[in-house]
């Protein structure tokens, strides 16, 4: 179980670091996933421990909201390369596109 | 499966997660970035079988590395960034983004459950009839609430798709 914990630390850092130090948008927010992730493996390493599996459900939910999150970011970033080509998190200074 | 069994598996799932993490978030080109988290997740959904969580390990593989992943990769497609290799991956403050990622990855250091085992596992733990069973029961008002943050996202994504040709 200790191991578990320890390894979604882990990942969740991997994702921290990807997240702050990408200037990719995508990569930025595939990051947030990887994040997702490592709490979903606390959440169902928990589950187990206590062989109780609400922290399954609760891990499900996690998933839902990524999804909706992957969407919504998706177009959002869709949008935002209609009005300025490319990727980059430096080049979108500006609230008006 | 025995003991020694699932160790050795649990050990090597985890290893090769965390280097499809790093090369994750370490590679220049974006599409091999993505799939090297396609591998982290199908990774993490064999952890997901190994602690008994079956449902989730297949909820895992069929939507976020099926669904989420290749929506994923279906807009790096579409943008097509060509200048992307070229420039430099990190911002320049990346040192204190590292500095952050291992503080939370040293957080791991300090992982330690005191508390024992509260209850013998049920056999059918994580199947599921169990997972099922909670979310139309205890959970059944959260799952409804899901279902609307679905649809706020549904109705979101097609309105910021939308927004370009309404106003032409």
């Amino acid at each position: 179980m200790d191991v578990v914990l320890a390894l979604s630390a882990v990942l969740f850092g991997i994702g921290v670091f990807g997240f702050l130090a990408r200037r990719n948008i995508l990569l930025m927010l595939v990051s947030v996933e990887i994040m997702l992730n490592a709490v979903n493996l606390s959440l169902v390493g928990f589950s187990q421990h206590h062989g109780d599996s609400r922290g399954q459900v609760l891990a499900l939910f996690v998933i839902a909201v990524a999804a909706a999150e992957a969407g919504v970011g998706l177009g959002l970033i869709i949008a935002l390369n209609r009005n300025k080509p490319g990727a980059h998190v430096a080049d979108l200074i500006q609230l008006k596109g | 499966m025995s003991f020694l069994t699932a160790q050795a598996a649990f050990y090597y799932l985890a290893s090769v997660s965390v280097a499809s993490a790093l090369l994750a978030v370490t590679r220049k080109n974006p599409i091999h970035s993505m799939l090297w988290v396609l591998a982290l997740f199908l990774h993490v959904a064999g952890i997901f079988l190994l602690l008994r969580a079956e449902f989730l390990a297949a909820v895992q593989v069929i939507v976020y590395a099926g669904a989420i992943l290749v929506f994923y990769l279906f807009v790096l497609m579409l943008l097509d960034l060509p200048a992307e290799t070229a420039g430099p991956r990190f911002g320049r403050h990346w040192p204190l983004a590292a500095a952050a990622g291992l503080g939370f990855a040293a957080l791991g250091g300090l992982a330690h459950i005191e508390t024992p085992d509260a209850a013998p596992a049920p056999e059918d733990l994580g199947s599921l009839a169990d997972v099922g069973t909670k979310l139309f029961g205890p959970f059944a008002l959260p799952f409804e609430i899901a279902s609307l943050v679905l649809l706020a996202a549904i109705v979101g994504a097609v309105v910021l798709a939308k927004r370009r040709a309404v106003e032409s």
